[in-house]
């Protein structure tokens, strides 16, 4: 029997192939052992078809044992190493880990349709790590290969050329397309946990720390990653003004900053009184794995989409940390008084440690003893980061001892967390209330899309002063050493070619494609961001309000959906029904007869003649001989004879011909 | 009367021709169907023993050419040569002027030889300075040639391939009927000895017949699915021509006459396919080692 026999050699080096594709993202990441363990089982295999390699078969006891052992000792192994068999990592270890092992072993059709099928889930798997374009287009050729594959195994004569394997697997996939599109628009979207991906696959998401010490920073300032990207409806605001507001640090051990304890500032009341101008915008946040949402200083009503607030720092908090892409809208406007009567912490902005920076210490006292006021004395400082040698750098010198004193007196070469952290320091030793805020300043236009991109590198702190009647006011001390940095963003600051790859640095117009083909990559991976990664909950039920359904419910879309789908698969066979009616009825009298022989495996091959098949089956069926043959000819003479025989006798002998088995 | 008649011509071609019935039949239907016939073999195979014994058993007259490197056109059509006596040019007939044309190991002749006699064979008429004369009917050609990769032939372009309505191979005889051959009597005394089965007359009418032969529309999508598959399928360099269309139905129309029905069916096409279109086709691919004729007719859907 054809079913029963082992796949062909060139079924099984699809599958290597398409296998090692589909593992491949994996060995990244993945310990290098069980990536050695898949490769060496891969190649073992194809070593046994081209060169006729010893394979195992577990026809004997002692391999049976050996391939026990192996499976255990693979099992303890990665017990070992992530310390459980549960949770993405570990679990797509033991995946690809087993599928190797697998592949070894694969002798009868069952075995290869059961990896064929493990392959599609390796596929999938690689969407734990990243929903990226490129990889989508790299699985979607896996798919490919994994479809002819499964075409391969059913064609063990090789009837089906090479290239033709492929073409027919991609022809199926993209007929697939309507199914996808009606799943893909159409299942019920469900926020929660039930969805959910397992509990480590956001690690090692990047962004700024809710602590600051000095140093920090730079790591990110060297990071192209992006942080959100930002459309405005309307007017942009100037770059000045481009402030996103991130955690906001109150206290200082001399050398780390951090927030003030949550609990306490979030049960106070804030005060903030918006005036001026409003910038409507939407925001597509990148996952961080922390609690707060970026917004432009200072948004006035937390969004609708997201869960959140805005807290007693004016920092958009968000109930849930953020481990998926978001997209909110918000409004915001720059001019606002914060706290203007009245801050209930105002003594933990004025802390120190004590034994700390005692350099600036006396230096705050004494130039605020020559000053008159607090606004005169924040100018002093001002005008002394600017007048004397300070530098601004993404490269400063490494700050030994006490770090403020030594970069005021010392080194003079820094960037906005040295000048941020130092001028606080500066206020609260006047007896000026005062706290670093953390977020991103600037970013940069896409003109393909008109999208405000921001950057990790854009990664920026600055201070706020509180003052009586004035609430909190944000004074920008980078501004006063380097304004370029405010006013046209870091990228002004890094040159264009220290963010392009070595080989194009050297000529200008190679720079500027490369800035032009980055903006267009970002363009798509902003759409793809939006409408395919981020189309959850809400975006499907906006969507499905545009299509026209009113006030689409999960359960209203899964009716849909049902329908939709049922539409298809009765409209299918409808449509070869339809094709069949369509034929001519002695056709359809015969395909009757054959499909009462197709009981007995006898089936009409391709290119087979009535008389050639009616010889067949009268082997099979013996005692049929008689009725066959009479069917037979009674078909020929109506299909193919010159005579207009009448249909009912062909009718009546088929609706007689009952075949058995002889006994 | 024309199933005996039939009957009788195939046995006593038999019985000079021991163990090819198949061939001998695809030998026979190509004449019925008005077709020249190629036949490609290792000499010795019996190709001109075949060709005789048709002649002979359909009482045509036959001429026999031997075609070599040197020949020329006028040496098969023939010449006109000056009567001195009657001060006028006068045709003196070549050995074409037959009803049945051996023309032995065609492609050792030049091609404008070649051409020659395919031309002759395509417009059933000789013309030589002006004047046409017409060939006998009927009129028959059989060639055979040698397997191409001999030395010291000029294979025939596909053009003139298509003249061929069939091309066979006679292939070595089994072993029961070779030892028969060998213990029997000479074949050429056996030829000698042989008379006339039917007229040429005879023959006409049953070519005649055979057009008659009726092809449902059914069947006449399938000789179309099978033209299409050739020209779509990619593993063929051409497709098969309408002439080649016409050439199959033509051919199982005759076929379907010797099994003596009055309609023909799918088995009929499948049976004189391969001699019908095998010198029609060439592999795409050339390393290819599928049997070009046997992929054509298992993917095709006969219903």
């Amino acid at each position: 029997m054809m079913h029963k026999a082992a796949p062909s050699s060139t079924s099984i080096l699809w599958l290597m192939l398409g296998l090692t594709l589909a593992a491949s993202p994996h060995f990244l990441y993945q310990p290098i052992w069980v990536s050695l363990v898949f490769l060496t089982a891969i190649a073992w295999r194809c070593m046994n078809i081209w060169f006729d390699w010893y394979l195992p078969s577990n026809k004997h006891y002692l391999v049976r044992i050996f391939q026990l052992v192996i499976a255990v000792a693979a099992i303890l192994a990665i017990t070992f190493n992530y310390g459980s068999t549960i949770g993405r990592d570990a679990g797509v270890a033991f995946l690809v880990m087993m599928l190797g092992l697998k592949v070894t072993e694969i002798r009868s059709q069952r075995d290869y349709y059961v990896t064929v099928f493990l392959g599609y889930f390796v596929v999938i798997t690689n969407f734990f790590f990243t929903q990226s374009i490129p990889m989508v287009m790299m699985m979607f050729i896996v798919v490919i290969i994994m479809t002819a594959c499964l075409i391969t195994v059913n064609d063990p004569k090789h009837v089906i050329k090479k290239l033709q394997i492929v073409k027919l697997s991609g022809q199926m996939l993209v007929q697939s397309l309507p199914i996808m599109l009606i799943l893909f628009v159409l299942f019920p979207r469900i926020a929660g946990p039930l969805w959910g991906l397992p509990q480590d696959s956001h690690s090692g998401s990047t962004g700024i720390d809710n602590k600051m010490t000095l140093g920090k920073i730079s790591n990110l300032i060297q990071s192209d990653k992006v942080a959100f990207r930002v459309s405005f409806e309307g007017e942009l605001p100037p770059p000045a003004q481009r402030y996103w507001r991130g955690p906001v640090l109150w206290l200082t051990d001399g050398t780390t900053w951090t927030e003030i304890n949550r609990s306490l500032t979030s049960a106070v009341e804030t005060n903030i009184e918006y005036s001026g101008a409003e910038y409507h915008y939407s925001l597509t946040l990148e996952p961080h794995n922390e609690n707060w949402l970026f917004a432009l200083d200072m948004p006035n009503k937390s969004p609708t989409t997201v869960k959140s607030h805005i807290n007693a720092d004016g920092v958009l908090q968000s109930n849930e940390s953020v481990k998926q892409r978001v997209h909110y809208q918000l409004t915001s406007q720059p001019d606002y008084q914060f706290n203007q009567q009245h801050e209930p912490f105002v003594q933990r902005a004025l802390e120190l440690p004590d034994n700390h920076h005692n350099l600036s210490k006396q230096l705050a006292q004494q130039w605020r003893s020559e000053t008159a006021t607090d606004e005169a004395y924040i100018q002093r400082v001002l005008s002394h980061f600017n007048q004397s040698d300070f530098y601004y750098t993404l490269t400063p010198p490494l700050l030994t001892g006490d770090t403020i004193d030594g970069f005021l007196f010392n080194s003079r070469r820094g960037f906005c967390e040295h000048y941020a952290a130092s001028f606080t320091v500066l206020m609260r030793a006047a007896g000026i209330p005062a706290r670093v805020v953390t977020g991103y300043q600037g970013g940069e236009i896409n003109p393909v899309n008109d999208t405000l991109v921001v950057r990790q590198r854009d990664a920026h702190a600055w201070t706020e002063v509180w003052l009586q009647d004035k609430g909190w006011v944000r004074i920008d001390p980078t501004a006063a050493v380097s304004s370029d940095r405010i006013e046209y963003g870091i990228n002004e600051i890094m040159p264009l070619s220290m963010r392009s790859p070595l080989f194009v640095a050297n000529s200008d117009a190679l720079i500027e494609l490369w800035q032009s083909i980055n903006n267009n990559w970002d363009a798509v991976n902003n759409v793809w961001n939006l409408w395919v990664l981020a189309y959850g909950p809400e975006r499907q039920r906006d969507f499905l309000t545009k299509l026209g359904m009113t006030n689409p419910n999960w359960q209203s879309i899964a009716i849909w959906l049902g329908s939709l789908l049922s539409l298809v698969f009765i409209l299918l066979p409808l449509l070869l029904f339809y094709q069949r009616q369509q034929a001519d009825p002695v056709v359809r009298l015969y395909q009757d007869f054959c499909s009462k022989l197709a009981k007995f495996q006898l089936i009409p091959a391709t290119g087979e003649g009535p008389n050639d098949f009616a010889n067949r089956a009268i082997k099979t069926l013996q005692h049929h001989k008689s009725d066959i043959n009479t069917i037979t000819q009674l078909y020929i003479d109506l299909h193919y004879g010159n005579k207009s025989h009448s249909i009912t006798e062909l009718q009546t002998a088929i609706k007689l011909f009952q075949p058995k088995k002889a006994q | 009367m024309t199933d005996r008649v039939i009957n009788d011509v195939l046995d006593s071609i038999n019985s000079i021709i021991l163990g090819k019935e198949h061939t001998v039949k695809l030998a026979l239907t190509c004449m019925l169907a008005k077709g020249h016939l190629l036949i490609e073999d290792l000499p010795g195979v019996g190709k001109t023993t075949l060709a005789h014994t048709l002649a002979a058993t359909l009482g045509l007259s036959f001429q026999r050419i031997q075609f070599t490197s040197d020949m020329l056109p006028a040496d098969i059509l023939g010449v006109s040569v000056f009567d001195r006596n009657a001060s006028q040019f006068t045709f003196h007939p070549g050995p074409i002027f037959t009803q049945l044309l051996l023309a032995d190991e065609v492609n050792r002749a030049t091609p404008r030889t070649q051409s020659a006699l395919l031309e002759a064979m395509e417009e059933q008429q000789v013309s030589i300075e002006g004047q046409t004369h017409p060939l006998p009917t009927p009129f028959f050609v059989i060639a055979t040639q040698n397997p191409s990769h001999q030395i010291g032939t000029f294979p025939l372009p596909e053009s003139q391939l298509d003249r061929f309505l069939m091309r066979i191979k006679i292939g070595y005889p089994n072993a029961a009927a070779e030892r028969s051959l060998l213990l029997g009597e000479d074949r050429r005394q056996l030829l000698q000895a042989l008379t006339a089965v039917i007229t040429p007359e005879q023959l006409l009418k049953l070519q005649k017949h055979a057009t008659s032969i009726h092809v449902s529309e059914a069947l006449v999508d399938y000789v179309q699915r099978l033209l299409a598959y050739s020209r779509e399928s990619g593993l063929y360099l051409f497709g098969l021509s309408p002439r080649a269309g016409l050439a199959i139905i033509h051919a199982a129309q005759a076929w379907a006459l010797i099994a003596q029905r009055d309609h023909v069916v799918p088995e009929d096409i499948q049976a004189v396919l391969p001699s019908v279109v095998a010198h029609r086709l060439q592999a795409r691919d050339e390393q290819a080692s599928i049997n070009l004729v046997s992929d054509l007719i298992s993917h095709v859907t006969i219903i």
